[in-house]
This record gives C-alpha cells, structure tokens and sequence, in this order.
C-alpha cells in the first residue's frame, strides 16, 4: 500500500449545453425504479409510464442480439421509441441496470453523440453511487451528487 | 504480503478504487456493529492505533530519515515523505501555533473518501478518524505524545481536509507497546 494511481481522471465530462432531458431514470437489474426524476411542471405519472413502457423495447433489443454477439454489444440501445411529444432512449449496462432519459420531440437540434454523452456521464455518476459504502446496492438513490448531475442535464422548468 | 527481505524505497502502486472501497467497507460494518458514531469513531482511532504503532517501524526502515530535533520537522517529514508513501498525497503543514506545540495537515483531496457521501443519519461519524490513531499511535512510538483531531472535514461540505495536531509532551520512560 504505497502509491495510489488515480485511474478515473481521464472521465468524459463533456459541456452539454444544448440538449436537455425531461425525465432520467435508472432502473435495476429486476426492473424497478431505483431512481426516476422528470421536470416538475408536468405531469410526472405519465413519465412513469413512458419508462415502464420502454423497458418492453429494451428487452426486446436485448435478446434480438445474438447470444454470440452479446459480448461486444453495445450498452448505447439508441432511440427505443419516438412518441408524439417525446424521444425516448436506452442504455443498459452489463451488468443489466438501465438507463432512460426522455427528451422533448420539439428539440430537433439534438444529435445521436450526445445523447451518448448524456448516457455516459449517467453511467460514470451512478458508478460513483455504487462505490460509495454507505450505499446499498438495490435502495433507490438518494445521492446529493447524482441528484444534481442529473438536474445539469435537464430541462430548466420554463 | 512478505517484504522482509528488501525494504526499499521503491513504490509499488496500487488500485486505489481496492484501497478507497476496503475503508469503506471497514466503517460501514463498524455502523452496523455498534449503536452510535462517537462508538464507531473510538474503534476506528483505536484501530489506527494499532496500525501507527506498527506502520513506524516500517516506516523508519523504508524512509531513512534521521531524528527530527524539532516538531517542525516532525511535521515536514509526516506531510511530506509519510503521507507522500503511505497514501500518495501531500498535505500542506499550516496553522502554526504561536508556541510552534500545533500545527494543522491540509489535505486537498483525500484518498479514504473518494466516492463517499455520509448519509443523514451519520452526522457524528468522523470518516477518517483511522488516520488520527495511525499518526498518535506512531508518533508515541518515537516518544511523542500528541492529541489529532480533525478541524475540517470535506465530506461535512468543508473546502478541505484539515487534521489538527497538537504536541502534548515527550514520553520519558519506553512504555510497553499494549493494544490497549
């Protein structure tokens, strides 16, 4: 125990200006929320019910992979499914926990890589979650720090 | 882990994810196994303790430095070359007291708390309270008696770390080293 690396330095931390989420989700692995927070001013249930709906596309784009090919799937899923008002995309871990994050239709401006991005930074902060001791795997997420990476990346309530 | 026969300087690197999520498994269970976090915070100073009053001599074999004439230097050689080898951080020596028996260790980030966030219910508990047994329990075995505490503390929103340490008196007569 001598010298500690620091491996996590070169995280993408990316400025996400322009894009912005009106509801983020993870869900786990047994696929129950673990943590869903959407913009206050609307109508939360009906967020609730977009997610659980696409976990219905996620599995579905799980096992459409090969088993061969589960190996070097991709964890991005991309666009689940576009409804009237908004586009809904995946991210599914390896170890099966999802990610969900809803955005406005009407944000046209949006491109696929940052959505990425979005999926990624998620990703890094929920890891941080996990590795902090007094979290225990499977309890909703109460973390202050996720609560306000994910506020960044959300809509300003207008 | 054997390292009997080359105690050299040379310094082997380690995950600090493994090292920042063994500590945290440490303090969890001591949460679970006693009822309060000032209890908590006695087992883990205690067993800092226990670790310091070892860790010297490997230390004093690993490092070569020679005696320290003053606490000042004590100071300089824990900040600079025991936290240095230990936990690969620097911390600053500031604060001095007036009378040069107190000084303050400022860590800018430190290596125990990495993805940590102390949950409501914990308001007592002081996290790394390990590093205060390990640097009472080393520095008794060069005679020096000394009180560490900590002034400030990140994961209680403070800016930094800061371990306050303060020069009781020089142990005269070699008290046998117990695990109290």
């Amino acid at each position: 125990m001598t010298c500690l690396c620091f491996l996590c330095v070169s995280r993408d931390y990316d400025e996400l200006s322009s894009i912005m989420a009106v509801c983020i989700a993870v869900i786990a692995k047994e696929n129950y929320p673990l943590y869903i927070r959407s913009v206050p001013t609307q109508n939360e249930l009906k967020f609730h019910y977009t997610v659980h709906t696409s976990l219905d596309v996620v599995e579905e784009k799980i096992s459409s992979v090969g088993k061969a090919l589960a190996d070097q799937r991709e964890l991005y899923l991309g666009l689940l499914y576009p409804t009237e008002d908004y586009k809904v995309y995946g991210y599914v871990t390896n170890s099966k926990v999802k990610f969900v994050i809803v955005v406005d239709s009407s944000n046209t401006s949006l491109r696929d890589n940052e959505i990425r991005s979005m999926f990624r930074k998620l990703h890094n902060s929920f890891t941080d979650v996990m590795c902090n001791p007094f979290y225990i795997p499977g309890d909703p997420i109460q973390s202050k720090a996720f609560d306000s990476m994910v506020s960044a990346m959300m809509v300003q309530a207008c | 882990m054997s390292r009997q026969s080359n105690r050299t300087s040379d310094s082997k690197k380690m995950n600090s994810e493994l090292f920042t999520l063994t500590y945290g498994a440490l303090v969890t269970q001591l949460c679970k196994d006693y009822e309060n976090d000032e209890e908590v915070n006695k087992q883990l100073d205690k067993m800092g303790y226990n670790i310091g009053v070892r860790l010297i001599e490997d230390f004093l074999a690993r490092s070569s430095v020679g005696r320290c004439h003053d606490f000042r230097e004590t100071a300089d050689v824990i900040a600079k070359v025991a936290f240095k080898m230990y936990l690969g951080v620097t911390p600053s020596v500031t604060n001095w007291s007036p009378a040069g028996d107190e000084f303050s260790l400022i860590l800018e980030s430190n290596p125990l708390v990495d993805f940590v966030e102390l949950p409501d219910n914990h308001n007592n508990l002081v996290y790394s309270s390990l590093l205060c047994g390990v640097l009472r329990g080393s520095l008794e075995m060069v005679q020096m008696a000394v009180d560490v505490r900590f002034a400030q503390d990140t994961l209680r929103g403070d800016n930094v770390t800061e371990i306050r340490m303060k020069f009781i008196k020089r142990i005269e007569e070699n008290l046998p080293a117990g695990d109290e």
